[in-house]
């Protein structure tokens, strides 16, 4: 499972989306014409970079012209988890059409986009819930598909994972579910735990709740105890699936200001899932941008949240006027 | 799920056990929920269907006291194990399709897979081997409930006891009883297997939940019948001597 066309420089059709954005113009398609009176810098490319014969011709072109899949280097910085040219379809949904992202080691990245975009099921992929129909994903240059359940088990120690709502164990009071992993994977003494598990829980908030069953706990808390779980071991990549969801907008501010610190005093690769803006804008170093199944653009927040591309400006600024409609 | 039924197999024989726990806690919830359904199910049935009814036919040929007979054929061999599958699939075997699929929604069986557990291992080989456990042990309970029934219908007709008991005693043998053991054995492992697949594969919220646990119920009977079909004939052709009524 190889690169693909994905390596190709989309420089050259992005300068002439560019020029046509600058100039007022319409879509792309429409500002071929306009852009006939001045001589183009090259041939006409195809719309985006993607296996032959695969998504060329017909409507599919239309569809991905926003997609420049420009990504902005975060300089010195290799990437902890790539997606190479990956499609995923449930029966006749398909739902990522050649994926590529690279995701920076050691920064807060956000990967945000539209509701049903599949940005869900990118988190899945990185730790093997899911395998792709094609294309491979490589955690710190491993091939996740290629990986036997022993070695599978072993990668995703490296990982902590908050799933939407927390996904505690119904059966066990918090304490229990935050000690589970270490109980799990590690030969620590209970004393040990206990230290881990209740400085876990002070971190967010949680100190005097232990004994209290996921069905007492407001979703907040449970989104908190959640975290609080995929932080005990350590991991070195944790991935948030919409932690801001069903949340207020002060309590999403509070736990974007706790990604934060908890980043600042651990380090880690952090995968942040949501569609909110504004929590991009308070937490986010690198963002990538998921349309229709591929990345639109991305790079770092400031590089993004300046960008040219229509379609990541009105995303980024909420606009009603874009490429972007209610389908 | 036969993929699912060779993973679960090998997962129980293959060590480490870690589901000693929760394999006797699901013994214990099954017996809980459904000792009092079967006993009231296996006694009016046994007390209907081969009893009532049988008796009110063998009355034409005064040969009631062949009851006993006709019930080693219709209790020990067939009622007894169908009766228990029925009542433990509609009552064990939802319950452990709804909470898999609650599970399965809340994105608990996710989140087990991402901490190292296997859902398997850990989940569905102890429901398999609780759920086999109590199914055969509650077929002894419902024969002898069942044979009640057949002794309150002998009642019934003011017929003796004695001779209902003679043939009944004439007629069954160890094959009989071991037969009906091991074929109920099994149908709580296809129950099992059944009702956790539906609900390790629910999606689509509480409906979802709600149409896998259905799905699972007539899953569950139909993999019962034809699993029985099948189990009946070997038997029969194996053991030929228990075709003779004597």
């Amino acid at each position: 499972m190889s690169r693909s066309e994905s390596d190709r420089d989309p420089y050259e059709e992005e300068a002439a989306e560019q020029a046509a954005m600058d100039t007022g113009a319409d879509p792309p398609s429409e500002a071929v014409e306009t852009e006939e009176a001045a001589p183009p810098p090259a041939p006409p490319a195809p719309a985006s970079p993607r296996m032959p014969g695969r998504d060329g011709g017909g409507p599919d072109d239309d569809e991905f012209r926003w997609h420049s899949e420009e990504r902005h280097a975060v300089e010195g910085v290799q990437d902890a988890i790539e997606f190479i040219d990956v499609h995923k379809a449930f029966g006749r949904n398909r739902v990522l059409r050649g994926l590529n992202l690279g995701i920076p080691e050691g920064k807060i990245s956000m990967i945000l986009g539209p509701s049903g975009t599949g940005k869900s099921v990118c988190i899945k992929h990185m730790v093997g819930l899911l395998y792709p129909d094609a294309g491979d994903i490589l955690v710190h240059g491993e091939s996740v598909p290629s990986m036997t359940d022993d070695r599978l088990f072993e990668m995703r120690k490296k990982f902590g994972v908050l799933f939407q709502d927390g996904a505690l164990f119904g059966s066990m009071n918090l304490y229990d579910n935050t000690a589970f992993p270490l109980r799990q994977h590690t030969d620590k003494g209970e004393d040990e735990i206990a230290e881990i598990v209740d400085r876990r829980l002070q971190e967010v908030g949680l100190g005097d709740s232990g004994e209290k069953m996921p069905n007492e706990l407001s979703g907040g808390m449970r989104k908190r105890a959640g975290f609080a779980r995929a932080l005990v071991l350590d991991p070195e990549i944790v991935l948030f699936d919409e932690p801001d969801s069903g949340l207020d907008p002060v309590r999403t501010a509070l736990l974007c200001e706790l990604i934060k610190e908890v980043h600042a005093e651990n380090g880690g690769t952090y995968v942040v899932i949501t569609h909110d803006i504004m929590s991009a804008r308070r937490v986010a170093e690198f963002i990538a941008v998921l349309w229709r199944g591929r990345i639109v653009e991305s790079g770092p927040a400031q590089e993004l949240f300046d960008s040219g591309n229509a379609f990541v400006r009105q995303f980024l600024t909420g606009e009603s006027d874009g490429p972007l409609g209610m389908e | 799920m036969m993929i699912l039924t060779g993973k679960t197999v090998v997962s129980a024989i293959r060590p480490p056990y870690p589901y000693g726990g929760e394999f006797v806690s699901q013994f214990l919830f099954a017996l809980k929920l459904c000792w009092f359904p079967l006993l009231v199910s296996t006694v009016a049935f046994g007390y209907a269907a081969p009893g009532l009814q049988a008796a009110n036919f063998l009355v034409l040929f005064g040969a009631l006291d062949r009851l006993g007979g006709f019930f080693v054929l219709a209790s020990i061999r067939e009622f007894a194990p169908f009766v228990t599958a029925i009542v433990l699939a509609g009552v064990a075997g939802t319950a452990i399709t709804a909470d898999l699929g609650a599970r399965k929604i809340r994105e608990e069986l996710d989140a087990l897979q991402v901490l190292g557990v296997d859902p398997v291992k850990n989940l569905v080989v102890p429901r398999f081997l609780a759920l086999m456990l109590v199914t055969g042990l509650f077929d002894i309970y419902a024969l002898l409930f069942g044979i009640f029934g057949g002794v309150v219908a002998t009642l019934v007709y003011n017929e003796p006891l004695g001779p209902f008991f003679a043939t009944f005693l004439t007629n069954a043998s160890t094959t009989d009883l071991w037969g009906s053991v091991l074929k109920t054995t099994l149908f709580g492992a296809v129950i099992a297997i059944v009702c956790c697949y539906k609900g390790m594969t629910a999606s689509g919220g509480a409906e979802g939940v709600g149409r896998a646990v259905n799905q699972a119920v007539v899953i569950a009977f139909m993999g019962v019948f034809a699993f029985n079909y099948v189990f009946t004939q070997t038997l029969l052709a194996t053991h030929p001597e228990i075709n003779i009524i004597r």
